[in-house]
């Protein structure tokens, strides 16, 4: 009788394992069957190296959102990353007992902020700003990195904290007994050698960063023309599927798709080096 | 950082420029939202309100969409009201029916954006909200369908801001009618849809009605796919889709209202102004002074 029970929960186990694994592969499935044609259709070059996106005229060239995600993304790194990474150099070595107490859960809070209210802040604060100290509407690349650098903070500073931590002491205390002063033994010392894995903390950032949607649609202006300085317009991979979806039909729909492979392509190799470096670390 | 520096001396020599052209105008006593570039906000490719609009003022010339590259792009009506209403240079427009006090609608050729305007033909900038159907509706679907053409249909279609289709409908009478309707499609259509939802509930109650807020597009894909009932669409039909099988049919007229910025003191614009600012041929309010 025990075994008989055994054995059924040894099929729910398989079968919930299953899930998340089929998950992928039917998104997989789906968005290749549905976007490879529409690509084939539109043609490769013009499709990715394109840089005109008029539905209204059968041109699908998605050459600025890609270049768009991309500087988006750049900027989202200079603002987050050396903020992020000092952050966490405070909290794993600097930080007092309570002072640590409120800043841990101030961290994980601000990673759970959804991010439709960022894009609203962002829009009610960081535009007007911006819009006022630079000119221009204000909804702009300069915007959509800073805000991004915000969201990304959080998986920065946790991934990097628990990895410096992850430095044995041992290298700490002998760069001191060497006569290095403790900033010297932190950023010479302990931040090289938990390097791989800050590293592998970045990747996820950008990973996160790429993929934002809802808070970027509403700070970066939307134009599908390549951005000419901080404060002109962008549109990102992820703001043109989400703006365009819902009216979207025939090719233009497909070709939706289509951008959301190309995405799909972006997050892949993201999350491919992520686990590259991962494996380096350990 | 150098660029924005050149932008901003962009700014001064444009604001000396539009000193000038002040000048020269003899100072006509206009206090503009002073010689800025225009931020011309648009909706995304595909909106219905941006297709009635680019058709109505001319933007759309032979099947092209004119729109300027550097127009802002927002995918929702309350999206281009908090970026017009936060922003002194900026123009956009919306469904007649959602605008409220934070933003200025202008006149468009010396005609006020108003229901009576709309209904009288005088205001020019209008549009249908239609109802897609596909082949033979069901009892309850059709039956809401009657309640939507009927007169107390149409005089909450009125009283929400929008104009009736038919003037001399016949009354509704309550069905009794049991189930549940599902609706979806445009965002700009969902608003009434949802006032007359309820009233109807408040008549039959043993009627559920879903309404989802999907977009034109995909609510008439929705209809194609018998996913729902009854599409909202702010558009006409598609030639492919209306291969399909679908009929479509209108439940209301919409104006478009262009807004400006509440500060900016420009009330009335021509239809040729509109085209020209929203395709980029003119690019500074300056200009549009100037040529008042």
């Amino acid at each position: 009788m025990r075994n008989y029970s055994e054995n059924i929960m040894k099929v729910v186990f398989l079968v919930a394992a299953c899930v998340s694994i089929i998950a992928v592969i039917l998104i997989c499935v789906f968005l290749f069957a549905s976007g490879v044609p529409a690509i084939k259709e539109i043609g490769v070059s013009d499709f990715l190296l394109g840089d005109s996106w008029k539905p209204g005229q059968e041109l699908y060239g998605i050459f600025p959102m890609i270049i768009g995600s991309i500087y988006v993304t750049a900027g989202a790194i200079i603002v987050g990353v050396p903020i992020g990474l000092l952050c966490a150099v405070f909290m794993a070595r600097y930080c007092p007992k309570g002072l640590y107490r409120i800043m841990k859960p101030a961290v994980d809070l601000l990673a759970g902020i959804p991010s439709i209210v960022y894009g609203f802040f962002g829009l009610m604060v960081i535009v007007p700003l911006v819009q006022n100290s630079l000119g221009g509407s204000g909804k702009c690349l300069l915007t959509a990195s800073v805000l991004l650098g915000i969201m990304i903070l959080p998986t920065i500073i946790s991934v990097a904290e628990s990895n410096i931590r992850a430095v044995p002491e041992q290298y700490y205390e002998g760069a001191l007994a060497l006569g290095a002063t403790k900033e010297r033994s932190v950023f010479r010392v302990i931040l090289p050698a938990a390097k791989m894995g800050i590293l592998a903390g970045i990747i996820l950032g950008i990973g996160r960063a790429i993929g934002e949607t809802m808070a970027v649609v509403m700070v970066c202006g939307n134009q599908a023309i390549m951005p000419e300085s901080v404060i002109s317009g962008v549109r990102t991979l992820t703001a043109n599927i989400v703006l365009e979806m819902g009216y979207a039909s025939g090719l233009h729909r497909e070709a939706l798709i289509a951008t959301a492979v190309v995405l799909f392509v972006f997050i892949l190799i993201i999350n491919i080096s992520f686990m590259a470096l991962k494996r380096r670390a350990d | 950082m150098k660029k924005s520096r050149l932008a901003k001396v962009l700014t001064l020599g444009l604001a000396a420029v539009m000193m000038f052209s002040l000048a020269s105008c003899g100072g006509g006593g206009d206090e503009e939202a002073g010689g800025e570039d225009i931020t011309v906000v648009s909706r995304e490719e595909g909106s219905g309100t941006r297709d009635a609009f680019t058709e109505l003022t001319g933007v759309l010339a032979d099947d092209v969409d004119n729109t300027v590259d550097t127009a802002e792009i927002s995918n929702s009506t309350s999206v281009v009201i908090q970026s017009v209403a936060g922003n002194s240079a900026a123009i956009g427009y919306i469904s007649l029916g959602s605008l409220d006090d934070s933003v200025k609608a202008l006149k468009v050729d010396g005609v006020d954006a108003t229901v009576e305007n709309v209904k009288s033909g005088d205001y020019k900038l209008q549009r249908p909200f239609n109802i897609v159907t596909n082949g033979e509706v069901g009892e309850l679907p059709q039956d809401f369908i009657d309640f939507i053409m009927s007169a107390d249909g149409q005089a909450i279609i009125e009283e929400e801001g929008y104009i009736m289709m038919d003037d001399a409908a016949p009354a509704y009478e309550a069905s009794g009618l049991e189930g549940t309707i599902t609706l979806a499609g445009s965002t700009s259509v969902s608003p009434v849809m949802e006032v007359l939802a309820d009233e109807y509930k408040a008549l039959n109650s043993g009627v559920t009605i879903e309404i989802q807020q999907t977009g034109s597009g995909a609510g008439i894909q929705s209809t194609i796919e018998g996913v729902c009932d009854i599409g909202m669409a702010s558009r006409e039909l598609e030639e492919e889709e209306a291969a399909e099988g679908l009929t479509s049919q209108a439940i209301a007229l919409d104006g478009i209202a262009v807004i400006v910025n509440s500060e900016n003191s420009v009330e009335d614009l021509t239809t040729e102004q509109i085209r020209q600012i929203f395709t980029g041929e003119i690019t500074n309010w300056a200009d549009v002074a100037a040529a008042e």
